[in-house]
């Protein structure tokens, strides 16, 4: 399976010493460390298709910088087994480093002191990418990125945008079939975040290559991934389609409309509710767990009422994550009274 | 920013504010020194490390002195004084000033855009950025070598001479305050002038510690005039030993060394808070 | 496939110092003063006497200078590129190290050879001006230069096996910047930068025998100058190249660690 990524039941649990408070504590810590244990990830799985963009979301320290960190091979898990494009990525390093690309956040891997075209030679040399491919991989992220504006300029010069946009390029110049990309448009501007996205997209689509993403950045996702993995607190709290995700945790929508007759009858609507009514404004919002979406909603509230006025207010993903994340928070504080340790939400 | 003198002086009216201020600086201090702590093996090593310098240091600066007896015409005994005084004055330097060295590296991080933000003088907070670990080595070789220039010296200590003594390791150390803050102010504007710092040290570090009149007058000259490391231990020493009216400078300029380190650490201070006014930020 | 990617990784210091001739005319500036007070520090200091420590004046200034060239050599301003260990390690960016397809023992190899083929440029150009301008003397015969460029090179190696263990020491301690200069300092002061060993007492020596600091300068600056005679130059190359084959499998042990510390702590 080339360009897949599979995972499972993947852990990793890191050592860390804890300081004493106080000079005293500090120098006793000196002498005699105290060593703790913490679970950064437990038993994760979760598979990636080849060319499927996936992303990888969670609150912060959650434990999705860990999860990339072990894919790509930097990090060796404590227990299960990740596969990408077939190999398993901390046994056999070298091999993975060929089949993958990756950007941390604002960390670039581009030379500080050489124009940003030296630091794409010196990569092509060390992926031993043909002169031709080279030059026409380049070429093609040149159109997508505006590279060529800023290429012949010291890396030290670049702004932040520029520079990110430099990091995604360097990190695909090998074409690798998978793409780690871990906060890539953190701290940009809108419009640089829209090129990012557009490049993206044209790497999954045009390209067919695997992306996994994290982010904390809710109109990213929305643009550009067809399913997300949610996790907290090291476990995985769901897999599954943004649509699901809204099912799940955002069916918070409100639809407000003024009607045309401010005695007109008001009733509930099948499977929607009627949440408030001051003389001519309405409220509905969603009933049940059969509650249409909020754009059917609107279509009936507007077939049956007669309106001057309409308005939605939908929950966007960043409320629906919120309620997510808060959920997830309680599932998992749950599950430190439960021994079994089974991951919570499955899959 | 406006005024590097700061909030705390800012208000004269009440008293009390300055001790407020020594007492915020000796918790930042105490915090800064367990920090030091905080990295094991780093703080041992630095600790195992001093020693073995230690050893290394003092046997340099004698090594020199046994070999070539009567430089400058200079007694021996008399000699030791001069990198006695050098060493103690840098290292109090690196105790209480030395952070202004390597700043140019910091200021690429966006530090100085942290401190221009916080109400205390930005000078302040950069000498109370980190705890210098390693000016407990530098202080302990350089009193070692002290109590040793002066248990050999054949001078009459009196309390006169003792005096002099202590107010030029102070002059020194502020003579040497001042070049690196100059070297600071240089790279507030171009982060490079690292570069110029760490030559700096490395030139206080070789010719500091010899009689400069072994020098041909043009070089000796360009270290007392042009790179004033004479006035940080070279004149004083002379002053002390007898040898104030040979060194090629009236008397009088060599006997004001300290004076010279104090009005040269103010004038480095009002460059600062002017390249701080003009401080425009890192890039990106 | 290898020359190539080499000679990209190679060229990064001298491209970067190329990119920024401010950095260049600062260098030149400090080589020359930089000789120009050595020189007369140590003519100063023979002034009032003859032979000192089986030195005599011209070959104790010899010395200096060609120590203070020798420093050239690996002494450039690391920190602006941004690619030292250390940094890497600050700004987490250590990681892409571990995701080429190049090792980062070998990227590191590649990186030290530029530049210290570089520095070399440097140190000779100062050279061929000290000797025109007869601030140093040439070497004795022809045989003594064969055996000093032979040292030499051997003591470059050596170097880079002292300089790679200072770096490799930032895996583990991450802020270790005052024990660098602290280890830089005795690296400076056991090569014989700062003054010849020769002049240091004799347990001083004998301790330094034990390290491997003198066998980077010392050692074939004694050699220039005949402070070590030719009869005694097949030793010494012995035990310079016995520092080089103990530090490279020391530094391959010390790569293997920090890979696995990376490896188990996510860099």
């Amino acid at each position: 399976m080339s360009g897949s990524i599979q995972v499972r039941g993947l852990s990793r649990t890191f050592h860390t010493t804890v300081r004493r408070p106080g000079l005293a504590g500090a120098l006793k810590s000196l002498i005699k460390p105290d060593r703790v244990a913490k679970e950064a990830v437990v038993d994760v799985s979760f598979d990636v298709a080849p060319g499927e963009l996936l992303a990888l979301l969670g609150p912060n320290g959650a434990g999705k910088s860990t999860t990339i960190k072990m894919l790509t091979g930097i990090l060796t898990p404590t227990a299960g087994e990740a596969r990408v494009a077939g190999v398993v990525p901390y046994e056999e390093r070298e091999r993975n480093a060929r089949n993958i690309g990756a950007v941390f956040g604002q960390r670039t891997q581009l030379w500080w002191d050489l124009p940003v075209r030296e630091s794409f030679a010196i990569l092509r040399d060390i992926y031993e990418v043909p002169n031709a491919e080279h030059r026409a991989r380049l070429g093609e992220f040149d159109d997508l990125l505006e590279l060529s504006s800023f290429w012949d300029t010291r890396v030290r010069h670049l702004s932040l945008g520029q520079r990110v946009r430099c990091d995604l390029a360097a990190a695909l110049l090998h074409d690798p079939q998978v793409v780690f990309l871990d906060e890539p448009t953190i701290g940009m501007d809108v419009v640089v975040k829209e090129q990012v996205r557009e490049f993206l997209r044209h790497q999954v689509e045009e390209r067919g290559r695997t992306v996994l993403l994290t982010t904390h950045d809710m109109t990213e996702v929305e643009r550009l991934a067809e399913r997300v993995v949610l996790i907290n607190h090291g476990r995985l709290v769901l897999d599954g389609t943004l649509d699901e995700i809204r099912r799940k945790f955002g069916s918070t929508w409100q639809v407000r409309a003024t009607l045309a007759d401010p005695h007109a009858r008001v009733e509930p609507l099948e499977g929607i509710s009627l949440l408030r009514r001051e003389g001519p404004q309405v409220v509905f919002g969603p009933d049940g767990p059969t509650a249409p979406t909020v754009h059917q909603a609107l279509k009936q509230v507007i077939e049956r009422y007669e309106v001057t006025d309409i308005a939605i207010d939908e929950a966007d993903l960043e409320d629906v994550m919120r309620t997510a994340y808060v959920q997830a928070e309680a599932a998992s504080s749950a599950q430190a009274e439960v021994p079994s340790g089974a991951p919570a939400g499955g899959d | 920013m406006s005024s590097e003198a700061g909030t705390l002086k800012s208000r004269p009216g009440r008293p009390g504010r300055p001790w407020k201020a020594v007492r915020i600086m000796w918790r930042i201090t105490r915090l800064n020194f367990r920090a030091q702590l905080e990295y094991r093996s780093e703080f041992l090593m630095m600790v195992a490390i001093g020693a073995v310098w230690q050893v290394s240091v003092i046997v340099f600066a004698t090594v020199l002195l046994t070999r070539f007896t009567g430089m400058g015409g200079w007694d021996s005994s008399d000699v030791l004084l001069i990198p006695a005084t050098r060493m103690l004055a840098h290292g109090l330097f690196v105790l209480f000033l030395g952070r202004v060295h390597g700043l140019g590296r910091h200021i690429q991080e966006g530090v100085i855009d942290t401190y221009l933000v916080r109400p205390m003088p930005v000078y302040r907070q950069l000498q109370l950025s980190y705890f210098p670990t390693n000016a407990i080595g530098d202080l302990t070789v350089a009193a070692g070598l002290m109590v040793g220039a002066l248990s050999r010296s054949n001078l009459d200590w009196t309390a006169g001479r003792i005096t002099y003594l202590v107010v030029c390791v102070l002059g020194g150390m502020l003579l040497e305050a001042a070049l690196f803050t100059a070297v600071a102010c240089a790279s507030l504007r171009f982060p490079a002038a690292d570069y110029w710092g760490r030559w700096l040290e490395e030139l206080l570090g070789t010719f500091g510690s010899y009689p400069l009149n072994v020098l041909p007058k043009a070089v000796g000259g360009f270290l007392t005039f042009g790179l004033p490391l004479a006035f940080v231990a070279y004149f004083p020493a002379a002053v002390l030993t007898g040898h104030g009216s040979s060194t090629g400078v009236p008397y009088w300029l060599a006997a004001a060394s300290p004076l010279l380190g104090l009005a040269a650490y103010l004038a480095s201070r009002l460059l600062w808070k002017w390249s701080l006014r003009h401080y425009t930020g890192v890039n990106g | 496939m290898a020359a190539v990617h080499a000679w990209r990784a190679a060229r990064v210091t001298p491209l970067g110092e190329l990119h920024s001739p401010p950095r260049m005319t600062a260098e030149l500036l400090r080589m020359t003063v930089q000789v120009v007070l050595v020189a007369s520090l140590w003519r100063g200091l023979y002034a009032a006497s003859g032979t000192t420590a089986g030195l005599d004046r011209d070959q104790a200034v010899t010395y200096a200078v060609l120590a203070t060239l020798a420093l050239r050599v690996r002494n450039l301003d690391q920190f602006a590129g941004r690619d030292t260990v250390i940094q890497h390690m600050h700004f987490g960016t250590i990681v892409y190290w571990y995701l080429r397809p190049l090792a980062p023992q070998r990227y590191y190899a590649l990186r030290a050879l530029g530049e210290q083929l570089y520095g070399l440029v440097w140190a000779l150009a100062g050279y061929a001006v000290c000797l025109a301008a007869g601030v140093v003397q040439p070497p004795k015969s022809a045989a003594v230069a064969g055996v000093f460029v032979l040292s030499a090179l051997l003591g470059q190696w050596v170097m880079y096996y002292v300089m790679l263990v200072i770096d490799q020491l930032c895996f583990w301690t991450l802020r270790n910047g005052a024990a660098m200069l602290i280890l830089i300092f005795a690296q400076n002061l056991l090569s014989g930068v700062y003054a010849p060993l020769w002049f240091f007492p004799d347990w001083f020596i004998t301790m330094s025998g034990f390290l491997p600091f003198q066998a980077t300068l010392s050692v074939p600056l004694s050699l220039y100058v005949g402070r070590i005679p030719l009869s005694d130059a097949g030793a010494q190359l012995l035990v310079q190249a016995a520092w080089v084959v103990a530090l490279a499998l020391f530094t391959r042990l010390l790569w293997r660690r920090a890979a696995r510390r990376v490896i188990s702590q996510g860099g």
